[in-house]
């Protein structure tokens, strides 16, 4: 699409930030470690059992998203971490600000842009990989096939929504590209690895005050869990093993879930507003 | 702090023939103070359209932060802004087209070419595509234009950011440093583009601190110290109201001297040193009275009144603490 034919100033910055991310190969680069990712879980994840077979949907789900709660989260960040430090870096905010542009516009115009660039990239990898499963795969129900992989894209890209927002509320802050990687990584670090593992040890060590209440209080808390829940809860868990299949136990619907979702969106999207507007010149 | 030294430019008169000639900014007793700190202080200073006007100051003595407010990013503590007779603040949106800016050392997008970086900036700004296409060719970049920036050289990148600047033919223009890191060459043809904009009516504000390349091109200057306005006129208003004297030499001048009265009085280190004041009644007398007509007359250059303007504000300051 050309640029001069938009009209709408956010779909013009939403249009540079994916002709960005496509020149400078993260599009392709991210779109083939996840479609690596997804061809590998489904097609070689069950050599470490000795042998080769295609895996249930179930477990197939509940695999894939366990690894994609790692790579997700990271790939928004690196995506986005600059976004705002980054023109502020090069003198591109300033005058972008100079321009007749609200700041609502350029943060959703950057917004429309990240996500478009996160869905084409989980689109293209999840939808080849359910593709071929529905190719070569014959034990799968094909409308089943999709409908799961819908979901877990669905909820795949809420997640990365989440992790984009929070890097442009680390980027407003930041004075230096640096810094905001720094705090972003330690964010995902925090959020990823050790605050799942924290529930994941509460749940296992059955404590007398870990009521299902407060289990699911501290899930709606992370959107990685939040992620990690919906996934379980669409699988009916049964692919789940272990701890994770007591993530699975919470008593929310997957609607209440993606409701849940939502919110961390809008709220995010509200703070990051607010900093941007707020931010001194 | 207070600096005692004549403040040209806003007096009734020349304000009744700005007006006249149309305002396009007018700032009146702007001010601007965060957590504590004074980075502007009461400042005045009004451009007309077709006026080209330099702002100079040392680091930090709010050139900056004049621009902020100018294109109506940042609000004054008090005073009032007005550009092409609006409030900058209240009208930003609407005056931004009719506004180009510069920022200082502005690295546009690397990745995109050249083409690409005008076209979104022309797209935000609802400028057609014909208009990028022959400010490519206007600036000379035809050539590379489908290059992308991270090869372009420093003057390729400035001339692009100027194109940027002129996109909507503004009718105020904010260069903040537009000539810094560039040839000679560069720097002439950035300064032949700025005067063809001035003459059709563009009112210019340039920031810089190569006084030398932008002396012979500005109509006015504003030297700021510290947040204040220390001085504001045209270079000869700025130099009556320097200390420095105008120099005037001819060969045999120590022996003419000797025989002359008159000028024995101005003949200091071997040459006649005047006040810019006394520079026509001296030049009259070289020629009816001595019959001399070939001789120099060394003006103090703007980079010279600049320091003296500077030494003699930050002098009065400190007597002030």
């Amino acid at each position: 699409m050309q640029m001069n034919r938009l009209k709408s100033p956010i779909l013009i910055i939403a249009h540079k930030e994916i002709c960005d991310s496509s020149r400078n190969r993260w599009l392709s680069f991210m779109g083939s470690i996840f479609l690596l990712l997804s061809l590998s879980v489904s097609f070689a994840g069950s050599a470490v059992t000795g042998s080769l077979y295609l895996p249930e949907l179930d477990s197939l789900m509940s695999s894939l998203s366990t690894i994609s709660v790692f790579i997700i989260p990271l790939a928004a960040i690196l995506l986005c971490y600059d976004s705002f430090v980054g023109e502020e870096e090069a003198g591109t905010l300033l005058l972008l600000l100079s321009y007749p542009l609200t700041r609502s516009q350029i943060i959703f115009g950057k917004l429309l842009g990240h996500i478009t660039v996160m869905l084409t990239a989980t689109g293209l990898a999840f939808g080849l990989t359910a593709a071929l499963l529905l190719l070569v795969g014959e034990q799968y129900n094909g409308a089943e096939l999709v409908a799961a992989f819908a979901q877990f894209l669905l909820s795949s890209n809420l997640l990365a929504l989440t992790f984009i927002l929070l890097s442009y509320i680390v980027s407003l802050k930041c004075t230096e590209k640096a810094k905001a990687i720094g705090c972003l990584l330690l964010l995902w670090f925090l959020f990823v690895l050790i605050y799942d593992l924290l529930l994941l040890t509460l749940l296992v060590s059955d404590f007398s005050f870990a009521n299902q209440f407060l289990i699911n209080v501290l899930i709606a808390m992370s959107p990685t869990d939040l992620y990690r829940a919906i996934n379980l809860v669409a699988i009916e868990g049964e692919g789940a093993t272990g701890s994770l299949a007591m993530i699975a136990t919470t008593d929310w619907g997957l609607p209440a879930m993606y409701g849940l979702f939502l919110l961390w969106i809008v709220s995010l999207t509200l703070i990051s507003h607010r900093i941007f507007k707020r931010k001194p010149l | 702090m207070s600096v005692a030294i004549p403040q040209f430019g806003v007096n009734h008169n020349s304000r009744t023939e700005n007006t006249m000639s149309e305002l396009a900014i007018q700032l009146t007793d702007v001010s601007l103070s965060y957590q504590g700190f004074t980075a502007l202080d009461c400042v005045s200073f009004d451009v007309a359209a077709g006026q080209t006007m330099a702002l100079l100051g040392h680091n930090g003595a709010g050139k900056s932060s004049l621009i902020k407010i100018i294109l109506g990013l940042i609000p004054p503590t008090s005073g009032s802004v007005q550009i092409l007779g609006q409030n900058a603040q209240l009208s930003q949106a609407r005056n931004s087209v009719c506004l180009g800016y510069l920022p200082e050392d502005a690295s546009f997008y690397d990745k995109l070419t050249g083409y690409e970086v005008l076209r979104y900036f022309a797209a935000l700004k609802g400028v057609t595509q014909r208009r990028v296409e022959s400010l490519i060719e206007e600036f000379g970049l035809e050539y590379a234009q489908h290059r992308q920036l991270k090869t372009y050289s420093k003057g390729m990148k400035q001339r692009l950011g100027v194109a940027q600047a002129i996109l909507s033919e503004p009718k105020v223009l904010l260069l903040d440093e537009p000539t810094v890191g560039l040839d000679p060459q560069a720097s002439q043809f950035l300064y032949g583009k700025i005067n063809q904009l001035k003459l059709a009516g563009c009112a210019v504000v340039i920031s810089t601190h190569e006084l030398s390349l932008v002396e012979s091109h500005l109509d006015r200057a504003l030297i700021m110290a510290k947040g204040k306005r220390v001085a504001l006129g045209s270079c000869a208003e700025l130099r009556s109201a320097s200390t420095l004297k105008t120099c005037i030499d001819f060969s045999e001048l120590s022996e003419r001297v000797k025989t002359n009265a008159y000028l024995q009085q101005f003949y200091q280190d071997g040459l006649l040193q005047i006040a810019a004041s006394q520079k026509s009644e001296i030049v009259q007398h070289l020629v009816s009275q001595c019959q001399i007509f070939d001789f120099d007359i060394k003006e103090p250059r703007l980079e010279d009144i600049y320091h003296d303007l500077m030494g003699q504000a930050l002098c009065s300051s400190v007597e002030q603490l």
